[in-house]
């Protein structure tokens, strides 16, 4: 999960120097090979350690059957060819995840992108103070570590004690006292999104707020004179600008919802009932929780390939945008 | 030049354009809407952050009231001394200063040294590398929790600090150098080679214009790396007992034991968050001006 952030908060300070470094192309090549191998050789031989072999042996132990007895006596599990694949593929518990994942990936990052740029597009209207204070309080919120984030809500919506039962108790009408927001599913994915929302939001706003500062104010003067609506300029200018950026944070959204683990355990206090379970807590559970070390690595194994493709397009736009040259 | 001096020139871009969209056609009225909006939303974002504050320090029967008090008047440290009393509290903290310390020191050697091959040499399977590292920051940990945890039991390294010190080296070394070539790229190549032509040798250019030039890129690329060791708590609950945790798996664990002692549980988030908020406001700059740099072609 934290390795996946730190993707976007990769490139502190790097503005582009590409008019420069293309002029010096030519005399680079001149430079021997072995040296920048031997420079990469700690890093990928640690990448290779702790990263590669896991992900082999992920896959390896999705073919044996490795349970608590064979963890304990440090026995080889045996094989079992895809018996884990064809259970779990058969089990509708695993497709009910599989939906609830999905869907909320969707619901979730539509509504962030959504509000996100529709505060970096306020953020560009409000007066410098209004700004100002916007900046400050989505840094705060972008802080504070997730599973801070999860108690604070986890607080907010406490049944007997959170202040969220009391003020809608004082709304006329509306009994809320010791209401427990997690009983009706649909009531308690509400608070996880709204979650998920409120701490995706500042990333979204203030990036799109950046790259809206970029859009040439000469075109959207010029659109005004023309008669151009608000509403068009913002179509047929502005995205059109915004695209590359819009669609870089976007697949950051849908990787890091897809992989929602922190708010879910937490909110439900380590044990996600069926209906709160995402396909990263189902693994979990399975492995650490059922000792069912082999389902748990089937299941993480079908999630990184439902993932691959919005991976792929990932790592592909980033290499179109230039950022990688 | 850009990273000693990272943030200079988005601020000036963004005054500039500001201004300009600013007198575009907008009614009185519609500038009084849109502030409004933007301060309800912004008492929105922070209600939770000061709703954090506000109980930490309540005392403990205005926590546990049936009508909240929104603004703490009897406010008291209590939440935060039983916070630091509380069983492991302080061993936990200790715990994960060492980790995350050990962790950020070693990528930042190692991640160092490949960000100077990736950035200033052009070799056979650069691009291969370039690749790999992006690549690996897109797998998701949960999935590779399990073969971890039996590859560090089978080495008895599992419940030890040096274990998940190692692991979390790791999970931040993809982005260390990711981050760290973008700083090394910054600084002009021209510097390298006048230092070349005056009679340095390849190890006085690093010693004597690289690493000093990448100073600030070093400690933003560092607290980063902090931010992310010090926020993980999965990896550390699963392969570690809690007195070998750190302070925010300490938070997961007594989320559950300690019950309704919201309190000194919000206390002790306040205090594991505060180097993380101290840090992250501190590089604030560099986070949102470094994405989009190269993603908009102004």
């Amino acid at each position: 999960m934290s390795v996946v952030e730190s993707t976007t908060r990769r490139t502190g300070g790097s503005t582009p120097h590409r008019a420069p470094r293309r002029a010096t192309r030519t005399r680079r090549r001149r430079q021997p090979s072995g040296l920048p191998w031997l420079l990469s050789v700690p890093t990928l031989l640690l990448l290779a350690g702790l990263l590669g072999y896991p992900l082999v042996r992920m896959v390896v132990l999705s073919f044996q059957n490795m349970r608590l007895r064979e963890l304990l006596s440090g026995r080889t599990p045996p094989w079992v060819g895809f018996d884990n694949y064809t259970k779990v593929l058969g089990d509708s518990t695993f497709w009910t995840v599989v939906g609830r994942t999905v869907a909320f990936t969707a619901v979730t990052v539509v509504i962030s992108v959504v509000i996100g740029l529709g505060i970096a597009l306020l953020m560009r209207r409000v007066a410098r103070g209004v700004r100002l204070l916007m900046i400050v309080a989505m840094m705060f919120v972008w802080a504070m570590p997730q599973l801070v984030a999860a108690q604070a809500f986890r607080w907010i919506t406490d049944s007997d004690f959170g202040v969220i039962n009391y003020l809608i108790d004082k709304l006329p009408g509306v009994n809320y006292q010791n209401h427990s927001w997690f009983v009706n599913p649909w009531q308690g994915w509400s608070v996880i999104t709204t979650l998920v929302v409120w701490a995706g939001v500042p990333f979204l706003a203030i990036t799109l707020n950046a790259g809206l500062t970029q859009v040439p104010k000469e075109l959207v003067e010029a659109a005004t004179v023309d008669g151009a609506s608000p509403w068009q300029t913002l179509r047929n200018i502005i995205l059109p600008i915004l695209k590359p950026l819009l669609t870089i944070v976007t697949t950051l959204s849908v990787i890091w919802d897809f992989g929602l683990f922190t708010q879910n355990w937490a909110l439900r206090d380590g044990h996600p009932e069926p209906e709160y379970q995402t396909l990263a807590t189902y693994s979990y559970t399975q492995a650490f929780g059922q000792s069912r070390y082999s389902l748990g690595s089937a299941i993480s194994v079908i999630t990184v390939l439902l993932m691959l493709g919005v991976m792929a397009f990932y790592i592909r736009q980033m290499f179109k945008i230039g950022e990688v040259d | 030049m850009v990273a000693t001096t990272p943030a200079a020139p988005a601020v000036r871009t963004r005054r500039r354009t500001d201004d300009g969209v600013m007198t575009v056609g907008r009614s009185r009225a519609g500038t009084i809407a849109a502030n409004t909006a933007g301060v309800i939303f912004s008492l929105l974002m922070l209600f939770p952050v000061y709703w954090v504050l506000n109980t930490a320090f309540k005392p403990a029967d205005e926590v546990l009231a049936l009508t909240p008090t929104f603004v703490p008047t009897h406010p008291t440290f209590d939440n935060f001394l039983s916070a630091f009393k509380a069983p492991l509290f302080l061993q936990d903290m200790l715990n994960g200063l060492v980790i995350t310390l050990l962790a950020v020191a070693g990528a930042l050697v190692v991640g160092f040294l490949a960000a100077l091959a990736i950035a200033r040499f052009n070799f056979y399977g650069r691009k291969g590398i370039i690749l790999v590292i992006l690549a690996v920051q897109l797998v998701p940990l949960i999935a590779l929790l399990i073969p971890l945890f039996l590859m560090l039991q089978s080495v008895s390294l599992t419940n030890s600090l040096i274990g998940v010190s190692i692991t979390y080296l790791v999970l931040i070394l993809p982005y260390t150098v990711w981050t760290l070539r973008g700083f090394i790229s910054g600084i002009p190549r021209e510097l390298d080679e006048a230092a070349l032509i005056d009679g340095c040798t390849r190890g006085q250019v690093f010693w004597r214009i690289i690493l000093p030039l990448t100073g600030p890129g070093l400690v933003a690329t560092s607290v980063y790396g902090f931010i992310q060791a010090w926020n993980e708590f999965i990896i550390i609950n699963t392969l570690n007992s809690p007195e070998k945790q750190n302070l925010m798996a300490w938070l997961l664990q007594n989320q559950t034991t300690r019950g309704t002692a919201w309190g000194p549980l919000m206390a002790g988030a306040i205090i594991t968050s505060i180097p993380v908020v101290i840090f992250f406001l501190i590089i604030q700059r560099n986070i949102a001006t470094g994405l989009t740099a190269g993603a908009v072609k102004g």
